[in-house]
């Protein structure tokens, strides 16, 4: 029976001798009451669920009669029982939660069921992108979970899910979602294309495929949206665009993307569109001020004091008077400690990050006021401008907002406000340049489409989103049926 | 490599807490016929009103005093918050101040709002002295700024001055301040200038008429008396327009629009038939104080209000000399005006 | 010689509309009013507009050309001389957008030096600002027409900040209207020519524009909105200054930003010197591609090396140019010769197609 796990190879080692060192492998063996065969079960105790085997498989082949595997195949009353004769088969499926059934007698023939152990963490709220009001739903590490949470929410056959196995160690499950007839096949072919050729060993993370098939690695700007939403992942599938699941990550990748969506969060649908258009703007507003304001101040200070209205002059010169610093200086110390902080808090767990938090924010800044080594003004600008950098819905962008800082910083010491503004084209040009999925990444600003506009800064009532985005190049550019309302001329009191 | 770019790339700062920005500059005649310049700049301190400073400086070419001065000063001096200059009544009358606005003009860090005034005395002493909470260029700058805007001064700044004194059939001005004790200053009228010297001043009682002349909109305060009472009257909207009604010898005529509100009343009780007859009586005084201040200007060969820039508007292919030597004195001029009150307050 | 480019490497009709007025908008925009008044006083509105409807013509007559020979200046070019005789002429064109460049660019750090920091070291602006330049050329012309996007739609507010000028601007200084002879108007339009050049372009990026006969009217438009810019900031300028007074002022935009005052900036007129470098780029941008692109058609030398070695060549001169005067010197002969080939050889070309054509029908059989 043991000849049964020689693997082709040369060396002749057999799958069973590098399986058995390790503690979870185990193998039991059994003779039926009725037709006193025996027969033998094995399987990986930390993958298979014991109970299943107990109640559903063993009770089954104990005592019901059965002489081949054929009859035993029809006992089972579980899914996903298959009789093979490949051997490679027997490693894939053990490690996939597999049991292996080998009867005695029946030398090359074996079966294999399904008994996965269900270790998935329950479904809680999303803890990025938590939402006030919307579901509360979020993403899981199984993908299982996760792809059944989206088909709840988009039950048509059109939704197709293609799965592929990428890292060569880890051997992740990577889902690709699109909607047949819909979607743009020319995306599904460059994602599937890039994920196919990805070569690494160890997959851990989503995040991983997204640094593998971005258009661009050397840029710190997200060119695939990342989310833990399902909600969200229905809605992009709905506009047309494609989702990549990974088993493992309870964050799902959306592309293509654009620039104006990383500042779009999901809960600018739930409210109404005066609301959230005006947050949107606000979040806008919010980076520009967060990523110029400190830079700008350098420049002033430094080197354009005629730009200070003159009631602010005395509140400046006297907040700056005691410190030795040169603003530059004083600026990179503030931002640095922000770092700092912010790095801190993130590490730490959470009793003590409280308090950490606390310390740092207002002890450390209100003392060092007070020593002289900062002056209060800028200590605002910081610390609103990073406030201001939270805002950004999308994790990976507040980051890139975070480090854009420091280039401006820079210029802004070299040549003032000149300087600013040579770093915002280079910024610009990178925008310009960078693309998601081969779709420009700053749609529909530049190159302008009017039509895209009513999701990208504002959002327009839904009965005038009828088209998807322009950019997708879907198959089907209609959502629904406008309706055409007949504006009967109907006077005050008719 | 980029700590390299930095370095040599770098231009010279001006850091915000390392620089002495003035506020004021004042110029005045010295002795020995050199000019003597005098700035003043706060020293901001925490939790406290600004104090002043005043340094003085003695030079031959006017602007390299602040060489001069930059010899006494800890902290370099800068001039790009500059917010007024005054001319002392020596070198205005004197010498003239067209030399000394060349250098502000020239200067990209002084901006065009900035105020000119002439001073009827010395410069040096008025900005010694100590005004108001803020420093004493911001000081003058506002007393100028809400004169200008609610009061009597017409609107006057650098770039004014210099588009008046470029202008053909314009003669720029200027306002007059006087300092009448160590913390007060007071606007004493308006300084009328010709090839950069003072010539003429209008005194404080006549400003009003001249601002309605020379302003598109203006307000201001004046007094009228009729036999039941006085009455003070303050304008709130004004406008005027000129008309060219002959040629050869030209005759102009001004039309001045004005919308007020009573402010005081001496007299009882005030009817509409005392509205009516402060009115008239208003616009008799306009056109009285309009009439003399013109011909004094003919006189005197100043032409603030810009009548021949007026008439050079209308005019094709106009000569300036023939208007400065012949035309301007033979101008007919005539005012008329229409005063409306509006409101007569709360009270009957 | 005819070459075909890839679709995806082609720019959407109307944005040539953004691509030919930042190409128009450079530095001449800051000085045109004082030296058009020199010649037609306050009347010299009018050489605006005459400049405006010649340049129009003009562009109809490229439109023209390039559609008769079907393809951009060289295939024109070849149309009327032939193979070897069109790549010696231009190559000469070459030599203009790099003298482009370098007026350009120059004359913006003389604004800075002027206005902002004196002691700017000229050579690591310019090359910082070649760096910022090749990255956007190695985009290609989509990118640069990106840039030239933004640099007409973000500076856009400096338009409306004009209107804060008007407690301090008199309109009747226009007055007396048709003041000046027609030989006086025509003088000051021609001295506005380094102003508005930057048209000629089109006849570089012709085969780059995606249905080229859709972009005809957003050409138009982009002339006529340049136009009515130009127009607007001289109504404003007159109105501002007594006219003696503009002759002063080297640069009299940048003076009338100096009155101007919002509650949160003292000043305004560093921001819009710090604005104006984004206005120059696309010029600068779109020259350097254009100068590389001949080279690759004439010399077979790939973009990817022309482009750095061209930006070499220009910081070089830019380097060399220390004074103010150079720079005025410079502009003078810059605007003289965009003249030239702009304003008159130009239509002789437009006539020489012409004249081709017809040859070339009488030579076919009927």
């Amino acid at each position: 029976m043991f000849n049964l796990f020689k693997n082709k190879n040369k060396e002749r080692e057999t799958v069973k001798e590098i399986f058995a060192k390790s503690h979870d492998f185990n193998s039991f063996e059994f003779t039926n009451e009725k037709t006193k065969i025996s027969f033998s079960l094995t399987f990986l105790s930390t993958l298979v669920e014991e109970k299943t085997i107990r109640e559903c498989a063993l009770p089954y082949l104990l005592e019901r009669e059965f002489y081949k595997l054929e009859d035993a195949k029809q006992l089972l009353p579980l899914p996903d029982v298959q009789i093979s004769t490949d051997p490679c088969a027997i490693e894939e499926k053990l490690l996939n939660g597999n049991v292996l059934l080998t009867i005695h007698g029946e030398a090359n023939k074996f079966c294999l069921f399904a008994a996965v152990k269900d270790t998935a963490r329950s479904i809680t709220p999303p803890e990025v992108e938590f939402s006030v009001i919307g579901p509360k739903e979020s993403f899981v590490e199984s993908i299982d979970q996760n792809l059944s949470l989206l088909r709840k929410r988009i039950p048509i056959k059109e939704l197709i899910i293609e799965e592929q196995t990428v890292g060569s160690l880890s051997k992740t499950r990577v889902a690709i979602l699109y909607l047949d007839g819909i979607t743009n096949k020319e995306n599904v072919n460059t994602i599937r294309q890039r994920i196919k050729s990805i070569e690494f060993d160890e997959i851990t993370d989503s995040s991983y495929i997204v640094q593998m098939i971005s258009d661009n690695h050397n840029s710190p700007f997200p060119q695939l949206l990342d989310t833990e939403r399902p909600d969200r992942v229905a809605a992009i599938l709905a506009e047309g665009k494609v989702a990549v699941l990974v088993n493992g990550s309870p964050h799902a990748l959306i592309a293509p993307t654009t620039l104006v969506e990383f500042f779009s969060s999901f809960e600018d649908y739930y409210l109404n569109w005066v609301l959230s258009s005006f947050f949107r703007l606000i979040r806008l507003f919010a980076v520009a001020f967060s990523i110029l304001v400190t830079p700008v101040y350098v420049a002033t200070l430094s080197y354009h004091y005629e730009l200070i209205p003159q009631d602010l002059l005395s509140a400046l010169v006297a907040s700056r008077r005691a410190i030795p610093f040169p603003p530059i200086l004083e600026a990179l110390f503030l931002e640095l400690t922000i770092e700092l902080l912010r790095e801190a808090g993130a590490r730490l767990p959470t009793k003590v990050g409280q308090t950490i938090g606390i310390v740092g924010g207002i002890v450390i800044g209100t003392a060092s006021v007070e020593a002289g080594l900062t002056s209060n003004v800028l200590l605002i600008f910081v610390a609103l401008a990073a406030l201001a950098s939270f805002t950004t819905p999308v994790y990976k962008m507040g980051n890139t907002i975070r480090l854009l800082r420091f280039p401006f910083l820079l210029f802004a010491e070299l040549w003032g406000l000149l300087g600013i503004v040579i770093c915002f084209c280079f910024l610009l040009t990178h925008l310009i340049r960078l693309t998601s999925l081969g779709r420009p990444f700053l749609e529909p600003i530049y190159p302008l489409r009017k039509q895209d506009f009513k999701d990208s800064l504002i959002r327009l009532p839904f009965h005038k989103q009828s088209n998807r985005p322009f950019f997708l190049r879907t198959q089907q550019p209609n959502r629904f049926p406008e309706k055409t309302v007949k504006n009967e001329k109907k006077d005050i009191e008719d | 490599m980029s700590l390299l770019l930095l370095l040599s790339g770098c231009v010279e700062k001006e850091v915000l807490d390392d620089i002495s920005l003035i506020e004021g500059i004042g110029f005045d005649l010295s002795e020995n016929g050199k000019i003597l310049g005098t700035v003043t700049f706060p020293l901001y301190l925490k939790d406290a009103p600004p104090k002043n400073q005043t340094f003085s400086a003695e030079a031959k070419i006017k602007k390299s005093f602040l060489q001069e001065i930059q010899k006494q000063t800890s902290d370099p001096i800068v001039t790009g918050s500059l917010e007024v200059v005054l001319f002392g009544k020596d070198i205005a009358k004197k010498e003239g101040i067209l030399e000394l606005i060349d250098a502000f003009q020239r200067d990209p860090g002084v901006g065009a709002g900035l105020y000119l005034a002439v001073i009827d005395g010395e410069a040096k002493s008025l900005l010694e002295g100590e005004y108001g909470i803020r420093g004493n260029g911001t000081f003058l700058a506002n007393l100028l700024e809400h004169n200008i805007k609610q009061e009597e001064i017409p609107r006057s700044n650098l770039h004014l001055f210099l588009a008046d004194f470029y202008q053909e059939g314009k003669t720029p001005f200027l306002p007059q301040l006087k300092q009448t004790s160590k913390k007060k200053i007071e606007i004493t009228g308006i300084a009328l200038f010709s090839q950069g010297k003072v010539i003429d001043v209008i005194p404080p009682e006549k400003m009003f008429s001249f601002k309605l002349l020379v302003d598109r909109f203006s307000e201001g305060m004046h007094q009228v008396s009729i036999e039941e009472g006085d009455a003070a009257i303050r304008s709130i909207r004004s406008s005027h327009k000129f008309e060219l009604t002959k040629r050869n010898p030209e005759e102009i005529s001004i039309h001045i629009k004005v919308k007020g509100i009573i402010n005081e009343f001496t007299g009882n009780n005030l009817t509409s038939k005392m509205i009516t007859k402060l009115e008239k009586q208003f616009e008799e005084d306009i056109n009285k104080e309009c009439l003399s201040m013109i011909e004094r200007f003919k006189e005197k060969e100043l032409d603030p209000i810009g009548l021949g820039r007026y008439v050079k508007t209308q005019t094709k292919n106009f000569d300036i000399n023939k208007w400065r030597n012949t035309e301007y004195k033979n101008l007919k001029v005539k005012v008329t005006s229409d005063v409306v009150i509006t409101e007569t307050g709360v009270i009957q | 010689m005819k070459v075909t480019i890839p679709e995806n490497r082609k720019v959407a009709p109307f944005l040539v509309f953004f691509i030919i007025h930042s190409m128009q908008t450079g530095i001449g925009i800051l000085g045109f009013t004082r030296i058009i008044a020199r010649h037609a006083g306050y009347d010299s509105w009018m050489s605006i507009i005459l400049v405006g409807i010649i340049i129009h013509i003009l562009m109809w007559m490229i439109y023209k050309m390039t559609t008769i020979a079907d393809g951009d200046i060289i295939a024109v070019h070849t149309y009327i001389f032939g193979k070897k005789l069109s790549k010696m002429v231009c190559s000469i064109f070459i030599l203009y957008f790099c003298l482009l460049i370098v007026t350009v660019l120059r004359g913006f750090i003389e604004i800075v030096h002027v206005w902002m920091f004196p002691d700017l070291s000229i050579f690591w602006f310019a090359l910082v600002f070649f760096i910022l330049v090749i990255y956007i050329v190695n985009g290609g012309i989509r990118t640069i027409t990106g840039i030239a996007f933004f640099s007409v739609v973000l500076p856009f507010y400096i338009v409306i900040t004009f209107l804060l000028t008007i407690p301090y601007a008199s309109f009747t200084n226009l007055l007396p209207m048709f003041d000046h002879s027609l030989t006086e108007v025509m003088k000051s339009a021609q001295s506005m020519s380094l102003t508005v050049i930057g048209f000629e372009t089109l006849l570089f990026i012709y085969p780059f524009i995606k249905s080229p006969e859709k972009s005809r009217k957003w050409a138009f438009f982009s002339n006529i909105y340049t136009t009515l810019i130009n127009l607007y900031v001289a109504i404003f300028t007159f109105a501002y200054f007594s006219e003696n007074q503009l002759q002063k002022y080297t640069w009299p935009l940048l003076t009338i930003w100096k009155i101007i005052k919002m509650p949160f900036v003292e000043r305004f007129e560093y921001i819009g010197i710090a604005n104006w470098c984004l206005i120059i780029l696309p010029n600068v941008c779109l020259a350097l591609w254009c100068a590389s692109w001949l080279v690759k058609q004439i010399f077979s030398i790939r973009q990817k090396t022309s482009v750095p070695a061209l930006a070499i060549v220009c910081l070089a001169s830019i380097s060399l140019i220390i004074t103010g005067e150079t720079q005025n010197m410079l502009s003078d002969l810059t605007g003289r010769i965009g003249f030239y080939i702009n304003f008159i050889y130009l239509p002789f070309l437009f006539f020489a197609t012409l004249l081709a054509r017809k040859v070339k029908k009488s030579e076919t059989p009927s």
